[in-house]
């Protein structure tokens, strides 16, 4: 389904590396702390991004933004179209052992602490110092769980930063104001509802107007997490040391999951439909996503027909956050050019600019995700994707991630197709987590 | 010298796209590799693992039963389908016939998977929309292990059978007419032709069409990936896609190339024992 794209876990970071080096703000950067040779305003730089069609159009317009203003860098963008993070990791990877050069690397949570235990990363304590009030300015802009959770969950072995947090996603439902109306159910005004809320809201759409309340899937990010932790559940604990996956509050969430689909208010899943088709025709009544819908909803021309709440919760608000992290590798031959990139990605401009264009990710600066540039041609509510970040929970990430993602979806979609019970389903499915976590 | 000019683009491609990845392989079989770090020696502990691999058996069973199920159906039908189309008398449609059931062949697996995603979506599907009209309730394909592995030999049955038509067409218009007129001649009915004569005259093409099938489709691999990523419950995960999964999500490359020499292994040992057990079908003229 094109909408159902976005995080998931992932944990092959393919090199994540890729400088980028700021130098601008600091009016020519001075010597490179790395000792490499080289001011950081000409070059070229190769970069990859996880990013469809419609999402490379939004980059390619912030490439050429960056180029105005350092004509001098040559940017060779180039986006991969993956299902998920992890497969995009796969695919970096498998380029990097190829033997391609790649500068810069969009990574995601899935894969940051991955490379960082590699050792491949460079420390940006030497840049970061360079240009000391450009990036505080930055940490003071953005939200203070975002900088805790690069601290605590992206950092090398001895404390160095290693990242610089970009933007991030949150999980929220998008509702379609014509088939609630058409069934006289309430949107919830505070964007607040609860599961008994949503499986009442959910029957009364289908007997009114036969409209699927959401469509039901097994992605880690989209589908699994969100249910978990709104009912204080995860996958994994705090520090992602210790699987948590068959506690009874995650066995309720998994059973809610499947309730959608045991009495028809989702439809079955394993087969594939137009998902934006049906949101338009009015046979679903929501969609769930992060950021990502919205490029979809303006195409549909629905932004005035949506409006965003948060997930029914259980036992309080919950959502799985995952962020992009900037990084310099140790062997690239551009750092200082890089971090000139870094640089803009970081700055107010290149935020407001991604937002406005119809960017993916919410904006890592607050106040570019509270202006105009990000609620603007957006549906009402989208404030709502940067207030989760107050409850949200970093997507759990270790270093198998592929293959505990994998072990987490296929235990999720027996559930949720009826073809195994969640109970012994997902107590199967923590014997095969904790093998993961014991065997690094 | 001419000849060996004459052969060496084929030489050149055959060395640094089949032999030069295959000795790559077996060395890496000795080491464990994670692509970002440098490779360490382990010696035969790959293979050690890999035997020692409780998944290996499921893995096995789901490749060789998709395999045989693809022999079969392929050379039944592909048979029938060329005995049918020969029949035709109107050259036009004979034609249009042959385009009609090659034409999925042509189609990438990409658009293949995807398109019958679409068509077996367990509720906006249009196979579970028309069984419903009259009260057939489907199974869903995808989700149901039951169900998984014979969905994908049914999408592989689609997409390739038109290779198989064809070959067999070519083995069937190769069977001289005058021995077939002979036998009607002396009594023998449309069967007996079939069985005594045609078949027996056709055993070269299919002989070569089973050895083809069975090495494509033991290393069935691009539908699963798209559709069913070797689930519901590893029932769809066939060998080579589980060397993938260890291969580029595990990042065990050295495992990974560990069951690649394995796929080649069992491969080669089937193929020797088709070529070996010729003798007691094909009949050689």
């Amino acid at each position: 389904m094109r909408f159902r794209r976005g995080r998931t876990a992932l944990s092959v970071l393919a090199i994540a590396t890729t400088g980028v080096l700021v130098a601008g703000c600091s009016g020519g950067g001075g010597g490179d702390p790395s000792g490499s040779a080289g001011g950081g305003e000409s070059g070229e730089l190769t970069f990859v991004y996880l990013g469809d069609a419609d999402q490379q159009k939004a980059f390619n317009a912030l490439f050429a933004e960056f180029n105005k203003k350092n004509p001098d860098i040559k940017l060779k963008a180039q986006g991969i179209p993956a299902g998920n993070w992890a497969d995009y990791s796969n695919t970096v990877a498998t380029r990097l052992a190829g033997g391609q050069t790649i500068d810069i690397i969009q990574v995601a949570t899935e894969g940051q602490r991955l490379f960082a235990s590699k050792g491949v990363l460079e420390d940006l304590g030497p840049y970061i110092a360079q240009d000391q009030q450009l990036v505080d300015d930055y940490w003071a802009d953005i939200s203070p769980k975002l900088k805790q959770f690069n601290e605590e969950f992206a950092s090398g072995p001895n404390g160095e930063v290693l990242f610089i947090p970009g933007g991030f996603n949150t999980m929220v439902m998008y509702l379609n104001r014509s088939v609630f109306e058409a069934a006289g159910v309430e949107i919830p005004a505070d964007g607040n509802w609860t599961w008994e809320e949503y499986l009442a809201a959910g029957h009364q759409i289908k007997d009114k107007t036969g409209a699927y309340i959401q469509a039901a899937g097994s992605g880690y990010f989209i589908d699994a997490m969100p249910w978990l932790t709104t009912n204080g559940a995860s996958t994994f604990n705090a520090d992602w040391t210790v699987p948590t996956f068959n506690t009874p509050a995650a066995v309720a969430s998994a059973e809610m999951a499947r309730q959608l689909v045991a009495e028809g208010l989702s439809p079955e899943p394993g087969g594939q439909f137009d998902v934006e088709a049906a949101y338009k025709q009015g046979k679903l009544a929501s969609l769930t996503g992060g950021r990502w819908p919205n490029i979809g909803i303006r195409n549909l021309d629905m932004v005035d027909e949506t409006v965003i709440v948060n997930w029914p919760t259980k036992v309080a608000n919950g959502s799985p956050v995952g962020w992009d992290a900037w990084n310099i590798a140790k062997n690239s031959k551009n750092k200082e050019t890089a971090w000139t990139f870094i640089k803009f990605l970081m700055s107010k401009e290149a935020g407001e600019y991604f937002a406005s264009i119809g960017g993916t990710i919410v904006p890592a600066r607050e106040s570019v995700a509270a202006s105009s540039f990000f609620l603007d041609n957006a549906p009402e509510g989208s404030i709502r994707l940067s207030e989760a970040m107050d409850y949200a929970t970093p997507i759990p990430s270790i270093d198998r991630g592929a293959e505990a993602q994998k072990v987490i979806e296929e235990a999720w979609l027996t559930i949720i197709s009826g073809q195994g019970d969640a109970k012994s389903t997902l107590d199967a499915a923590q014997a095969k987590l904790e093998s993961l976590v014991a065997n690094k | 010298m001419a000849g060996w000019l004459f052969v060496s683009p084929a030489t050149l491609l055959f060395l640094i796209f089949i032999a030069g990845p295959f000795v790559f392989a077996i060395g890496l079989a000795l080491f464990k590799w994670d692509l970002l770090t440098d490779p360490e020696f382990v010696g035969f502990d790959n293979f050690v693992k890999l035997f020692s691999d409780p998944l290996l058996p499921r893995v096995l069973g789901n490749t060789f039963i998709f395999a045989f199920a693809s022999i079969v159906t392929h050379i039944v039908l592909g048979l029938l389908l060329a005995i049918a189309v020969n029949r035709v008398i109107s050259r036009s449609l004979s034609y249009f016939l042959r385009v009609a059931i090659f034409f999925p062949f042509l189609i990438s697996w990409a658009a293949v998977s995807l398109l019958w995603k679409y068509v077996l979506d367990p509720t906006f599907g249009f196979v579970a929309q028309y069984a419903g009209m009259i009260g057939i309730d489907t199974p869903n394909f995808f989700t149901d292990p039951a169900w998984a592995l014979p969905a994908i030999i049914f999408i592989d049955l689609w997409h390739t059978l038109g290779f198989t038509f064809i070959i067999m067409l070519a083995g069937l218009q190769t069977v001289p007419t005058d021995l077939i007129e002979v036998a009607r001649t002396d009594g023998a009915n449309a069967w007996q032709v079939f069985w005594r004569v045609t078949l027996p005259l056709m055993s070269p093409t299919m002989f070569f069409a089973v050895i083809i099938t069975f090495i494509g489709a033991f290393q069935i691999f691009d539908p699963i990936q798209i559709i069913t990523k070797g689930g519901p419950q590893n029932s769809t995960t066939t060998i080579v896609m589980y060397l993938w999964e260890k291969g580029f999500q595990a990042f065990q490359m050295g495992y990974a190339a560990a069951v690649a020499i394995l796929v080649f292994l069992i491969v080669m040992g089937v193929t020797l024992l088709q070529f070996w057990g010729r003798r007691r079908w094909v009949y050689e003229a």
